[in-house]
């Protein structure tokens, strides 16, 4: 084509070789027209590469972690963004005139290892000092040092700071969750995290919890009075909603402080509530009831001979609180007889005892929200014998907060219901609930259990007013494989009000001590149960449970007034 | 004739490209405002979240259980203090304890001094 029009211009006239001349000149234009437009193109469409050195340095930009809040909207855990100061080598003129001007600002700074991380060949970008507050980050920008700025980061914090702790978990460095429902959080995915946040503003809608701080404070307040109190080397204490399956506090004492850096948690300091399994005793022992009311082979009429103790194989079971009678089914649960409760499963017999555990959830890993989650220690043969301890408690390990759930479950109607951290209605409790002994069973079960406050070892336990029922257990502790007398583990659940429980409570104190006041004792009756009923004096009014008094409590208050008048005048 | 269209398309295309310019001035000024708000409105939620933060940290049941004990001559709620309402109605008592209509002197007052130590 070329070669044509070049041999076309020869022949044309003078006169239209202007029009060449002119399509030359468009030519041009329009290539460099098209230059434009390409660096146009590339410039707009295309996406930019040579960022700042503070964006290509820092790692990408985390995700908007949602708060936490409690059950009220108290804020557990926030972003706050701080600032953190770099410094560009390569664009400061004076090295040591920077670094004697930012060692005078930043005391903390040390000169000499500032001056060689800023002299290194080669580097772009240099932290000088991560999260620092308002006041230093302007004193330093306003030192005017050429190359030094700051980028504002996100930093997550905990303003309840031990309260709930261990509910609420922690992050690293990375503001990556690794603990409680910090983890849950990530564990979620993107997806989930992407649906609590408002992609325009950048905010988040909060993540619920169950959790009530102020119920929190006095659980977690009367636990570590009690931990003092009694010597006891930790405690524990949980409110679970009945009705709903909701954890409105749990408590593991001695805790830690998520906003302290270098955290180092020792084993004592984990979620003993859920991480951690333990011989929940004789509080067990309600669970043995349930199945054999269950099962029909015990009625309220029954008895049972703990008058001997009982021999299987080379095993004997007896009785911490010997009677030498034969019991009644309301006097084996009030004098907790391991004797009489062994028998009652027996009579199950081995299948259906495992099936009734198998159906409770007690054989099966609890799963909550908490990542922090342990299985249950279940014996390794399931045997007469294994099958007769473990209707007592014994050789057969939970986490507290699933014994708690479980018994729950036993005496609000036989509904199971999951426990959850996060809040739930109504409604989704019901539809989540299925039902694992008959109402009938629960009925009788609570019957047990208030008679036991009234009348039984927890006597302790009776608020006046909140008609309280609960079991006590004082588990021997495995010592060197032996079950040791003095080292115990004292626990107490309980429910109030009994005729139609709204909450369970568990209370644990690992191994208390004899102190004055026991008389002697360190059995759950003088310790955990005390505990559980000054945290239900506590916190019944807050969680709206309205206090009831029949004329016998009335009697009891008249004279407890009266008394306390008197040690006044005396 | 031509000629005045032609200068009347000149004087549009003029008019037309003051129009645009401004019209294009106005609209980079608007979008320079929405720019400082949107950074102003997300100081502000900054502002928010930090004051949340400081509130959380300041109310928090320990540091408030800690201060009332210090502070306040109060005690935890008895069961028999709580009254329903239905039950309310006995409880009022026929005369006002507290005549208010008594102008000179400081009834509430007089009943905080008498409280025990």
């Amino acid at each position: 084509m070329t070669t044509t029009n070049a041999s076309d211009s020869r022949t044309v006239p003078p006169g239209l070789a202007g029009q060449n001349r002119i399509r030359l000149i468009g030519l041009i234009f329009s290539v460099f027209f098209l230059l434009i437009a390409v660096q146009l193109g590339k410039l707009t469409l295309i996406h930019r590469s040579d960022a700042t050195t503070a964006e290509l340095a820092l790692p990408e930009k985390a995700m908007p972690r949602p708060d936490i809040v409690d059950r009220n909207g108290a804020v557990l855990a926030t972003d706050i963004e701080v600032a953190s100061l770099f410094a560009d080598p390569r664009k400061i003129s004076d090295v040591d005139e920077a670094v004697e001007l930012l060692t005078a600002t930043l005391p903390e700074l040390d000169g000499k290892s500032l001056k060689q991380r800023l002299t290194t060949p080669g580097k772009a970008f240099v932290w000088l000092k991560r999260q620092t507050n308002p006041e230093e980050r302007d004193a330093v920008y306003n030192l005017g040092i050429p190359g030094v700025a700051y980028v504002n980061e996100r930093k997550r914090v905990y303003p309840m700071g031990r309260l709930a702790a261990h509910t609420v978990g922690y992050v690293d460095v990375d503001t990556k969750g690794i603990a409680g429902i910090e983890k849950y959080l990530d564990d979620q995915g993107a997806l989930y995290t992407a649906s609590l946040s408002e992609p325009e503003t950048h905010t988040s809608y909060p993540a619920q919890l169950s959790m009530d701080v102020r119920v929190q404070q006095a659980v977690t307040d009367e636990v570590a009075k009690a931990v003092v109190k009694y010597k006891a080397k930790s405690g524990g204490g949980i409110v679970l909603d009945t009705e709903t399956g909701e954890i409105v506090a749990l408590a593991s004492l001695p805790d830690y402080n998520p906003n302290s850096e270098n955290k180092n948690l020792t084993s004592d300091q984990q979620n003993k509530l859920t991480s951690g399994v333990y011989e929940l005793g004789s509080v067990i022992k309600a669970v043995t009831f349930a199945m054999a009311f269950d099962s029909g082979v015990m009625n309220m009429n029954s008895r049972y001979d703990a008058r001997f103790p009982l021999v299987i194989g080379t095993a004997r079971i007896s009785d911490f609180h010997a009677q030498r009678k034969v019991l009644t089914v309301p006097e084996v649960f009030t004098n907790s007889s391991n004797i009489g409760t062994a028998k009652m499963a027996l009579q199950v017999g081995l299948d259906g005892h495992h099936e009734f555990l198998d159906r409770v959830g007690l054989l099966d890993k609890l799963v909550t929200e908490v990542p922090e989650s342990a299985k249950p220690l279940l014996p390794r043969h399931w045997s007469k014998l294994s099958s007769a301890t473990a209707a007592f408690g014994h050789g057969f390990a939970v986490q507290p907060l699933q014994g708690l759930s479980v018994i729950a479950d036993l005496i609000n109607g036989g509904m199971s219901i999951p426990p959850t951290f996060l809040k739930r209605s109504k409604e989704d409790a019901e539809a989540l609930a299925h039902r694992i002994v008959k109402a009938d069973t629960s009925e009788k079960m609570r019957y047990l259990f208030r008679l036991n406050v009234t009348d039984g070892t927890a006597t302790k336990a009776d608020v006046l007013g909140y008609r309280v029922g609960g079991k006590t257990g004082t588990a021997e502790k495995v010592i060197g494989g032996r079950y040791s007398k003095t080292q115990v583990l004292a626990t107490f659940i309980g429910a109030f009000p009994m005729e139609k429980p709204k909450y369970a409570i568990f209370v644990m104190l690992d191994e208390p001590q004899a102190v004055p006041g026991t008389y002697g004792f360190n059995t759950a009756g003088w310790n955990a149960v005390p505990t559980a009923a000054n945290i239900i004096e506590r916190v019944a009014p807050m969680l709206g449970v309205e206090p009831q008094f029949t004329a016998e409590d009335l009697a009891k208050l008249a004279k407890q007034a009266k008394s306390g008048a008197e040690k006044k005048h005396g | 004739m031509i000629k005045l269209i032609n200068a009347i398309l000149v004087f549009a295309v003029l008019g037309a490209a003051f129009f645009m310019y401004s019209l294009e001035h106005s609209t980079r000024g608007l979008e320079r405002q929405i720019v400082k708000l949107k950074s102003g409105i997300k100081d502000e939620r900054e502002t928010i979240k930090l004051l949340d933060a400081e509130w959380a940290s300041l109310t928090r049941p320990d540091r408030l259980q800690k201060m009332a004990e210090e502070q306040l001559k109060l005690q935890p709620v008895k069961a028999t203090q709580i009254v329903s309402t239905a039950d309310l109605g006995a409880k009022i008592p026929d005369a006002p304890v507290i005549m208010l209509s008594d102008k000179t002197a400081d009834p509430i007052g007089a009943m905080l001094e008498k409280l025990p130590q």
